[in-house]
């Protein structure tokens, strides 16, 4: 359960980010569109606690992000390629990761297997640093990073971009089998509509900061978002 | 075009994000090289009354010549430490529809354009003018001259071939190694004497123009040498070829031990094996090893009676243990700049991170003092004087630095090469230099005067022994300085400000 108050981010006079309130349970695959400069990544910086918000507060699990740690356990991102250890190899930064969170090497070839078919023999075992990579695989590499360790939410900037079409169908099945099977909260940015109604439960717009569109309806998504980006 | 590439040049200099806050830099650098420049200048007209000093009775022109092949041999040298290359532009332009041909000529002309093709000049003219234009007139002026410069100017080009077609790898550094023992060496174990082998061709020069014409040959065959290589070579990919043993799994297994922060240290380990910059720093301290020998044996700094430790010895033994982690930690978040929102994003990470850093950092000291033991063959007190510097090092020193470093880290870009490039270094980088030479003796200096030298030693020992028992809150001090600025830092590595 993630919740957001009252929260604000001012750069000087400018406030690029202003949310009330939002509520995210347990489960659910939120999908966030607006477009550019609406504030998306910068609310995913803030929820993740890279940015410092000016004012209000988000809780995970029911704890401050801006105040404890042992949240980060259980959230697994991928916003940018800051996010990786671009000198490393592939398989080197998951073996890192295997470390850092602790899990057995049985544990990381089970979640590497998941993730097989996405990679499709381009990414593992290949003396290639992760910095060499293309776009798409660096962004596949994020995302199978993102989701190690088990989280209970997971955050993914952009997912679909730079991808290949049938990578893109191969993550969204891969997003919806991770939401069914183990209830893991799932966090997505998208420009991609029809991806992004297609996974998300839910789906909020926003505009210039603000959250302007809540939308919750599977069927009217589409056509409302459609309404809204045509002007 | 060439006027058009020329200012974009200037635009993207002018543009770049780090250009106001490197402008004071940039100054000074400028006024540095003026300076230097105006030394040359000046040493070039006092060059024949320096000769005559030196070598008394002699012909200065005879001696200069038998001496110039040195002087080239110098020239190889700072060349292949300071030269530039002039390689980083190449990618905005290659797209577009300019030869590529013209682009490598502008980019080469670009790079001749620097203070170092003038060095010979200023040099040698006022000399060739007052003693040359005497006794050979301008004909012997223009020759003898004329092959001083364009010999400087061939190993300008052959540098920039070199510089690239090795660059990095361990075949120029042995070549480098070999030309200087070679042209040092020879003489001085009486082997074969370069100066007096060379000497004819200068002093040829002097009377007729065949050395001067075979000198311009080569150096129109070094510039189509380099040309043909950047031409060949203009393309997006790396030049040289990657080495695979780098891909060589290099963990440092005892890290392990340290849980997260010995996984992020192997890592860290990865970093600084896998990038240029870091990597020269590796090299320094192993060059810095040798620094001893400079001085330890120096007539100049032997004392008569006591232990035989000069003053100054302090500092050589605070640089051969500590030199890879001083400069290290000077920046030292800024090597993690390209990747900080991964240490923000794991629980602990950025405790780790640091913990992990100052364990490198107790390693690669530790196996400097080690390394440096064999100094114990000049005399006893060597030992202790790096036993007792390595302490302080790691002690006092390296929490200094840190503190000092994390005064607005800058982000920097590690595939750059290191010498003189000081991307990342912002004031605070260059003040933390006081520190490092003024802590040593303001703990040294006092047990001196109330004591000796060797009490002074042992008392930096000893306060470096109490800063390694205070280890765990002295860390705990930078830690949370990164902790409490982790917003401001991650923001500044993501170029944001």
């Amino acid at each position: 359960m993630i919740t957001v108050n009252q929260l604000k981010k001012q750069y000087k006079d400018a406030v690029v980010l202003d949310v009330e309130n939002l509520e995210i349970p347990s489960g659910q695959c939120f999908g966030l569109v607006g477009n550019n400069g609406a504030g998306k990544t910068t609310l995913f910086r803030i929820m993740l606690d890279l940015v410092r918000a000016t004012s209000g507060k988000v809780t995970i699990n029911g704890e401050d992000v801006a105040k404890t740690e042992s949240w980060k356990a259980k959230v697994g991102a991928y916003l940018d390629e800051h996010m990786l250890l671009s000198y490393l190899t592939p398989d080197e930064y998951f073996e890192s990761l295997r470390k850092i969170y602790g899990m057995s090497e049985a544990d990381l070839r089970l979640h590497l297997e998941k993730f097989v078919e996405l990679f499709n023999d381009e990414v593992l075992g290949k003396k290639k640093y992760i910095r060499d990579l293309s776009k798409g695989n660096l962004k596949k590499v994020g995302i199978a990073a993102a989701l190690m360790g088990n989280p209970d939410v997971v955050f993914l900037d952009e997912p679909f971009e730079n991808l290949d079409p049938s990578s893109q169908i191969r993550l969204k099945k891969l997003v919806l089998r991770e939401t069914e099977n183990s209830r893991r909260t799932f966090l997505i940015s998208s420009h991609d509509l029809n991806h992004v109604t297609e996974i998300c439960d839910r789906i909020v717009l926003l505009e210039k900061g603000k959250i302007i569109r809540d939308l919750r309806e599977k069927e009217a998504m589409m056509s409302e978002l459609e309404a809204y980006f045509t002007g | 075009m060439f006027f058009t590439l020329i200012r974009l040049q200037f635009l993207k200099s002018v543009r770049s994000t780090s250009f106001a806050k490197s402008l004071l830099m940039n100054l000074f650098m400028g006024f540095l090289a003026l300076l230097l420049l105006s030394y040359v200048f000046a040493a070039g007209f006092l060059l024949k009354r320096i000769i005559e000093q030196l070598a008394e009775g002699q012909n200065p022109l005879e001696v200069l010549n038998s001496y110039l092949i040195y002087f080239f041999l110098a020239e190889f040298m700072y060349r292949y430490f300071i030269q530039k290359l002039p390689v980083v532009d190449l990618e905005s332009l290659l797209h577009l529809p300019i030869g590529k041909k013209r682009i490598v000529h502008i980019l080469l002309f670009r790079s001749f354009i620097s203070p170092l093709s003038l060095i010979a000049l200023l040099l040698f003219l006022p000399f060739s003018l007052e003693v040359v234009g005497g006794e050979y007139g301008w004909q012997g002026v223009i020759t003898w001259l004329g092959s001083i410069l364009l010999t400087s100017w061939t190993l300008h080009w052959f540098m920039l071939w070199f510089k690239q077609r090795f660059d990095d790898s361990m075949i120029g550094l042995i070549s480098v190694m070999a030309v200087l023992l070679l042209g040092t060496g020879s003489s001085y174990m009486g082997w074969f004497n370069l100066g007096e082998i060379m000497k004819p061709v200068f002093d040829l020069a002097l009377l007729s123009p065949l050395p001067f014409l075979a000198i311009l040959a080569f150096s129109v065959g070094s510039y189509v040498l380099c040309f043909k290589f950047y031409v060949a070579n203009a393309y997006l990919e790396d030049l040289t070829e990657e080495e695979d043993v780098r891909f060589v799994n290099q963990s440092i297994g005892f890290f392990s031990r340290f849980g997260l922060a010995g996984e992020l240290a192997n890592l860290e380990w990865k970093l600084i094996i896998r990038h240029k910059k870091s990597r020269t720093y590796l090299m320094l301290a192993g060059f810095f090893l040798l620094y001893g020998l400079i001085f330890y044996k120096n007539p100049q700094y032997a004392t008569e009676e006591g232990s035989g430790l000069h003053w100054i010895f302090i500092f050589v033994g605070v640089f051969i243990t500590g030199i890879f982690m001083l400069q290290y930690a000077q920046v030292f978040l800024s090597w993690n700049s390209s990747n900080f929102d991964f240490y923000i994003s794991k629980k602990n990470g950025i405790e780790s991170l640091i913990r992990g850093k100052y364990l490198l950092f107790i390693g690669t000291s530790f196996i400097c003092f080690l390394a440096s033991i064999p100094y114990a063959f000049f005399g006893l007190q060597f030992l202790l004087l790096h036993l007792c510097c390595f302490l302080f090092n790691i002690g006092v020193l390296m929490h200094v630095i840190i503190y000092f470093s994390l005064w607005k880290p800058k982000p920097m870009d590690l595939n750059k090469g290191a010498m003189f490039n000081y991307e990342g270094m912002g004031a605070a980088q260059w003040l933390m230099f006081i520190p490092m030479f003024i802590f040593p003796y303001a703990i040294y200096l006092p047990v001196f005067f109330l004591f000796n030298e060797v009490a002074g030693v042992i008392a930096l020992g000893v306060i470096g022994l109490i800063g390694m028992v205070a280890f765990k809150p002295l860390s705990q001090v930078n830690i949370n300085r990164v902790l409490n600025n982790r917003y401001e830092i991650s923001s500044s590595f993501r170029q944001e400000l």
